[in-house]
């Protein structure tokens, strides 16, 4: 069922570094539901790894096995090569929950003391790794202020501070940008890209995932579906281009004919009195558009290209919007 | 890490004030209460008993078995008749009339056994409705002549310590030294089996915060996670007696025994109910549900254990039931102290009985609590 293009396993480990993660096989059944339903994927050292869903599709449950925090049903995980859920896997794993786990009653540098002694981190050493982390999420100047005076998304860095200050090998992001303010979301995004460590980066925006992600598995409904580079999967499932002609009263039957005719014209139908019209490459075909609904006398009031994106190849794979 | 856990607990208890409100504050605010409420009253008692057919001699000695709290004072009066108006008139509270041509040596017995009986050959306890102490201390006076007789008129046989016979009329007397003595440690037992079990809230407050996940997440054993709460909680708890232990004690005079036995005391009840307070914490689901739990059996055991009522005074089921509490163990082990002024040796068992309570609770909590914490 799972598709994989753009990148194989055997491909890394025959030309990169040895996973960092691997899970196989993962199911996870709550109560009557499959929360996850045999997922299998690894992340190789240094590789950012997207995991691309809707709410629901079964993301934070399989961070939840991959970080100790539940037991899979069937399969197992691995973690720099421990057992996952063994406290030398633990130790080598930043988890980033989605909600805000930090103490509001705190400082940043109290919250960042406790967690990082939960690791082993303590005297000089400690402090040094607040400072630099701090730092890294652009909060250095906020320290000693309470975690609860904080903004919505200072908080979220402060969170992902408390997940990599002890300098894990696989940082696990599980939603890190839901509710932030731009600025704050481009910090946290920023931040992930200049880490240099294997990261699993869950998330639901694709945008995000196509920016900051070397592979992106897409999972629904407990299945991971495909994975992939991003340009792979929308080269493989997004389909293609689409050309959005608008126009006030006109009759679009005959353009819509006219534009039939045309060369890597693929398909053409009307949408809420618009017309769309798919091809292989939009930007080479516009010119041929315009001048057809010229020579037509249909006055048009907006001409629009969008490529295909991992929406589409959600879309494409499920038959459901990303964000239902 | 037990004790990083435990700091971290401390710190942010300290910081939300929650430790200060149940440790410090609360704590305080009851020992005042309990110390102006009893500790005071032995002064404000004045309590005048008339006795009339008793020579100066007699009087002392049954003044000395009744072993009286400051402030009763003892008048002697002419007859039974001006007892009678005496009291009627409110002049006196209550007033005893020996009567020695009616007494028999077994009647001597009555007032001693039964002071409330209403024929008492050879006596006249005379009482106003409206004065309480009035009648408990003129049955306590009465008791004293009969015990100061008895040991007079017993030709063979032991002689009878009219000290020994004392024991049985202190009760009846209010002295409020003893009453602070008594509800201190008592009140504290209550105070540690809330606090525990609230303490304990922390981990469920914590699941639903989400710092419960990343602590999990962490490489720690669960047993590390339970236990540091565990230690958080006994060192407030531990902090709560002491501090009900400190106001009471130098502020108000209270004395609660060989302070060895106290300290022993203190550690056991603070365990066990530390054990009993996070089991009944780990029956629950959610912060509420723990709330109410805690609340209903703590109050419960504080009944039945004679923490608010002294066991003493309720039947004898109870007395028998307070022993399946470790508020009653507790409430035997301070009394042993501050009643009866025995030795720290003396607490011993109630000691190893409160420890083994927390083990067995605190054994059944790790399991459920374990459970929390892990995956």
């Amino acid at each position: 069922m799972q598709q994989a293009v753009g990148g194989s396993e055997a491909a890394a480990t025959a030309l990169g570094p040895p996973a960092m993660l691997r899970c196989e096989g993962l199911r996870k059944r709550y109560g009557d539901r499959l929360a996850v339903d045999g997922v299998s994927f690894f992340i190789a050292e240094h590789e950012c790894y997207g995991l691309l869903g809707p709410n629901g599709a079964g993301k934070t449950t399989t961070i939840s096995m991959l970080c100790g925090l539940a037991i899979p049903d069937e399969g197992h995980v691995t973690v720099d090569g421990f057992e996952g859920g063994t406290l030398e896997a633990k130790a080598a794993v930043g988890y980033v929950p989605q909600d805000l786990a930090l103490y509001p009653d705190l400082s940043a540098v109290e919250n960042l003391t406790f967690f990082g002694q939960l690791y082993g981190l303590s005297g000089k050493e400690l402090q040094a790794r607040i400072g630099e982390t701090l730092e890294l999420v652009g909060l250095a100047d906020r320290g000693k202020d309470r975690i609860g005076t904080y903004s919505g998304g200072m908080k979220r860095r402060a969170n992902m501070a408390a997940g990599l200050l002890h300098r894990p090998k696989l940082l696990v992001l599980d939603e890190p940008t839901v509710g932030v303010d731009p600025q704050s979301r481009n910090a946290i995004l920023e931040t992930v890209g200049q880490l240099g460590i294997a990261v699993l980066y869950t998330t639901h925006y694709m945008e995000e995932a196509a920016k900051l992600c070397d592979r992106i598995g897409i999972i629904d409904d407990g299945h991971l579906i495909a994975e992939g580079t991003a340009e792979a999967l929308i080269d493989a499932h997004g389909g293609r281009d689409k050309v959005h002609l608008a126009s006030e009263g006109a009759d679009l039957h005959e353009l819509a004919a006219a534009c039939r005719e045309l060369d890597n014209i693929h398909d053409v139908h009307e949408v809420d009195g618009n017309l769309e019209l798919s091809t292989d490459h939009g930007p080479a075909v516009l010119s041929a558009v315009v001048a057809v609904a010229t020579r037509h006398g249909v006055d048009l009031t907006g001409v629009e290209v969008r490529s295909p994106n991992l929406e589409d190849v959600f879309l494409s794979l499920t038959g459901k919007e990303l964000r239902d | 890490m037990i004790r990083v856990i435990a700091l971290n607990e401390l710190r942010r208890r300290l910081r939300d004030r929650s430790v200060l409100i149940g440790c410090l504050a609360a704590p305080l605010l009851m020992a005042a209460v309990l110390g102006l409420s009893f500790a005071g009253s032995s002064s404000a008692v004045a309590v005048h008993i008339g006795v009339s057919g008793a020579s100066p001699e007699l009087m002392a000695a049954a003044e000395q078995a009744s072993q009286l709290p400051h402030g009763v004072t003892v008048v002697a009066m002419p007859s039974q008749q001006a007892v009678r108006t005496a009291v009627a008139n409110g002049n006196l509270d209550g007033g005893v009339a020996v009567l020695p041509r009616q007494m028999r040596l077994s009647s001597l017995l009555i007032p001693i056994v039964d002071p409330g009986a209403t024929h008492t050959p050879g006596f006249d306890v005379v009482t106003r409705g409206t004065s309480q102490l009035g009648q408990e201390y003129a049955e306590s006076v009465a008791a004293g002549i009969s015990s100061a007789l008895f040991a007079d008129k017993v030709p063979h046989g032991p002689t009878v310590d009219p000290a020994t016979v004392a024991i049985t009329t202190q009760s009846v007397g209010h002295s409020g030294k003893v009453n602070l003595n008594f509800f201190a440690p008592n009140i504290a037992v209550v105070f540690l089996f809330i606090g525990s079990g609230l303490g304990m809230r922390s981990l469920l407050m914590e699941r639903s915060a989400g710092t419960l996940a990343r602590i999990t997440a962490a490489p720690l054993r669960p047993t590390q996670i339970v236990l540091g709460k565990l230690l958080a909680i006994f060192v407030t708890g531990l902090v709560t007696v002491f501090v009900i232990w400190a106001v009471t004690t130098f502020a108000f005079g209270a004395n609660w025994g060989d302070p060895l036995g106290v300290l022993l005391m203190c550690v056991g009840a603070t365990v066990a109910m530390c054990g009993i307070g996070v089991f009944l914490t780990s029956l629950a689901k959610t912060e509420q549900q723990a709330f109410g739990i805690t609340l209903l059996v703590g109050l419960s055991l504080a009944l039945l254990g004679g923490n608010l009522l002294p066991s003493g005074s309720l039947p004898d089921a109870f007395q028998v039931l307070a022993l399946g509490t470790p508020n009653g163990w507790a409430l035997v082990g301070f009394g042993r102290l501050d009643q009866l002024g025995e030795p720290a040796s003396s607490v011993i068992g109630p000691f190893f009985v409160l420890l083994a309570i927390a083990l067995v609770a605190g054994g059944l909590a790790m399991t459920r609590v374990r459970k929390m914490v892990e995956p």
